[in-house]
């Protein structure tokens, strides 16, 4: 029996350790294969910070806005279609772009051109506020240059909805028109009337629209409508818009639209973009970041 | 009592007179008006006319045009009045104007897409025709005033005959009557289109703006008409019982514009009916809200006494008495009038009383940026003194003119006076 066994063991001990070394061999021979990508692998594991992508900017959207803003102006005006956008999220509702607006354009009381809707959201303890500031929309298809008897507001071949001052009947039919209360009237009051004399600083010069213009008697601008503008005269001048610099939240933004690679051009593609009252078809240039 | 009356209408005249001086001086800050109710009671007051003056055309054509011969005593009155109820219209919204100096404007700058710049020419050619109308109408009895008045009288008719002075024999007499005849029913003919351009127009003026949800409607303009016509039936109702004495009065005539003036009133009722009741019909609240604070809110007799009451019921109930005398019907004129002026404050004021958008109300506080109005003490003075400086000179020409008086009975112009003082 034993001698039955031994070359039976004998034979098996062989196919095993046959096996063994195949197997081994098997081994080996994929670790010889793996052993580049291995050490690929470990290559990559001490990293390094990669520079940003150039069209990444780290100034001020403020400074970039400037820049971008000089760089439209080169262009013939038919080709600029200024926009501004608006990021809710961004906005604290400080006022502080009525506010320079006001100082800016000298806006007598009663006249403001770019209000801050605060609204309330939800039921406490789920409540919210939403900062809407409502500048003059500058409509595609302006329902207020369409209604004036004698084209005294217009748009202007760069999107921006003007008013000729010296034109102006006063009929107020415009303000009717606008659908979102983007429009007041020069009653001709003062903030300091009725004390005991109307302060210098209310009768010093305008420059709405590049003019120079003193609110004084029955002239213009009091008894005609007035608007944002989008600063006109501060563009012309290569300066953003009042309300974009005094936003201390950089929630204002405000640019070429034709310019692809601009800031404005590329915040409107996203999903949080709406427009107001978008229904009517008057295609505002003021956009919304919800 | 002409005397009286004369003195009265004068002294509001006057006042009228300083209000418009005060106003050009002073500017639009003496109204109540704010930047988010832009349009007031003075432009409630120049639809009114302008209505009142459409309507009283279009009744003067069923004469002229129609050759219904039935309404012919109306028919210089009624045209008298449709020129100086446009006179008052354009007056309103002269002083409306926030710099009235440059109403030239709108004749010299042009825009085709604006409807208020289309109404400026039909107001004009209207009112063209409306003068050459009246100048063919009454050439031939002012000639004959020209030859009878003295001095300053005679100068004043003289120049408006413009001209024109009566043949001295009665073949040629004939054949400008015929000529006047035929003129009539030319410029009554193109005075329709016309008539119907300036009131429906007016009312177009409102319906194309989508920023208001209650005048953005199709209904507006012929709203605008129909009113347009109710008030001008009133007009004449109200005119023709007070001025031609009680002895004289036609009880057909009487009767026949009262019928006309309830057919008026029930197309319009049936209009406001539809137009309303399809805005409140729905939940979506920019015109339902509208109607219902119209309806139901602070100023809710404007529309429920005024509108309803005075401009349909009380008149329809006067007119239906059988025996009604004739001051009855020119009560039932009046309250129509009244109602037609509560109809053209709804059709304006209310439409401004919502905010746009939410929250637009409390953004930025000022006087001047309300959602509210309630017109004050100046505009009320002001309207009462432009509207008295044309009665008085609606007065002065019924008074010199031989209006009221036809060709069969004719009436002397003491009595016709007479009748202008109980306006």
């Amino acid at each position: 029996m034993g001698s039955n066994k031994e070359p039976n063991q004998g034979r098996k001990e062989f196919i095993k350790k046959g096996l063994l070394a195949g197997g081994g061999l098997l081994v080996a021979s994929e670790l010889i294969k793996w052993k580049p990508m291995i050490e690929a692998v470990k290559a990559t594991q001490h990293t390094e910070v990669l520079p940003l992508v150039e069209t990444v900017s780290t100034e001020d959207v403020v400074i970039r806005m400037q820049k971008e803003l000089h760089e439209a102006l080169k262009k013939p005006v038919e080709e600029i279609h200024w926009i501004m956008v608006i990021d809710q999220k961004k906005c604290v509702a400080c006022d502080a772009c009525t506010v320079g607006c006001s100082a800016e354009n000298g806006l007598p009381p009663g006249v403001v051109y770019r209000p801050v809707i605060k609204e309330e959201i939800g039921t406490y303890p789920n409540v919210s506020r939403r900062f809407t500031p409502r500048p003059c929309m500058h409509c595609e298809n302006p329902p207020c240059t369409q209604v004036c008897p004698i084209g005294a507001t217009y748009k202007r071949p760069d999107g921006i909805v003007s008013i000729d001052y010296d034109k102006c009947l006063g009929c107020r039919y415009c303000l009717s028109a606008c659908p979102y209360g983007a429009r007041s009237f020069d009653w001709g009051e003062y903030h300091t009337e009725n004390t005991p004399e109307v302060m210098p600083y209310e009768l010093e010069p305008t420059f709405e629209y590049g003019d120079e213009k003193v609110r004084k008697g029955n002239k213009s601008p009091i008894g005609n409508a007035r608007k944002c503008h989008f600063c006109i005269h501060r563009l012309q001048n290569g300066m953003l818009p009042t309300c974009v610099t005094t936003c201390i939240g950089r929630a204002t933004y405000f640019g070429d639209l034709n310019n692809p690679n601009g800031l404005v051009a590329s915040l409107i593609g996203s999903p949080r973009v709406k427009r107001l009252k978008e229904k009517l078809g008057t295609k505002p240039s003021v956009y919304y970041l919800t | 009592m002409k005397r009286l009356y004369f003195f009265i209408i004068g002294a509001f005249s006057l006042v009228g007179l300083w209000a418009i001086y005060y106003r050009l001086t002073e500017g639009l800050k003496m109204t109540a008006l704010t930047s988010n109710v832009s349009w007031g009671l003075w432009v409630v007051f120049y639809i009114f006319f302008i209505g009142l003056s459409a309507g009283s055309f279009l009744l003067s054509t069923m004469v002229y045009v129609f050759n219904m011969k039935q309404y012919e005593k109306i028919g210089k009155v009624a045209l008298l009045s449709a020129f100086f109820s446009l006179v008052a219209g354009l007056m309103f919204i002269f002083i409306d104007l926030g710099h009235p100096e440059r109403f030239w404007h709108a004749l010299v700058y042009r825009q085709p897409t604006s409807i208020l710049s289309w109404e400026i020419h039909f107001y004009l050619i209207y009112m063209l025709i409306i003068v050459a109308e009246l100048w063919f109408l009454l050439r031939e009895d002012i000639s004959r005033l020209v030859i009878k008045a003295k001095g300053f009288k005679k100068f004043v008719f003289k120049l408006v005959s413009i001209g024109y002075s009566i043949p001295d024999n009665s073949e040629k007499l004939e054949r400008d009557r015929k000529q006047t005849h035929k003129w009539m029913k030319i410029l009554g003919i193109i005075g329709i289109p016309t008539a119907i351009g300036v009131h429906a127009g007016t009312g177009s003026l409102f319906g194309v703006i989508v920023a208001k949800h209650m005048w953005n409607s199709g209904l507006t303009p012929i709203l605008f008409l129909v009113s347009a016509l109710v008030s001008g039936a009133a007009l004449m109702l109200l005119l023709y019982a007070l001025l031609v004495p009680k002895e004289k009065q036609d009880n057909t005539m009487l009767k026949s514009l009262g019928g006309l003036l309830i057919l008026f009133i029930a197309v319009d009722l049936l209009i406001v009916a539809a137009k309303y009741l399809v805005g409140l019909y729905n939940y979506v609240p920019d015109e339902r809200q509208v109607l219902l604070n119209m309806m139901f809110g602070e100023r809710w007799y404007i529309f429920w006494v005024g509108q309803i009451m005075l401009g349909a019921i009380i008149p329809i109930l006067l007119l239906s008495i059988k025996k009604g005398s004739s001051t009855l019907k020119a009560l039932a004129g009046l309250s129509t009038i009244l109602g037609i002026f509560c109809v053209r404050w709804n059709l304006v004021v209310p439409a401004y009383l919502e905010s746009p958008m939410p929250g637009l109300e409390t953004a930025f506080v000022h006087d001047r940026l309300l959602f509210e109005y309630t017109p004050n003490l100046f505009e009320w003075i002001t309207s009462l003194g432009l509207i008295s400086i044309v009665i008085l000179l609606f007065s002065l020409a019924l008074n010199s003119l031989p209006i009221m008086e036809t060709k069969e009975g004719k009436e002397d112009n003491g009595e016709t006076a007479d009748g202008v003082q109980a306006i």
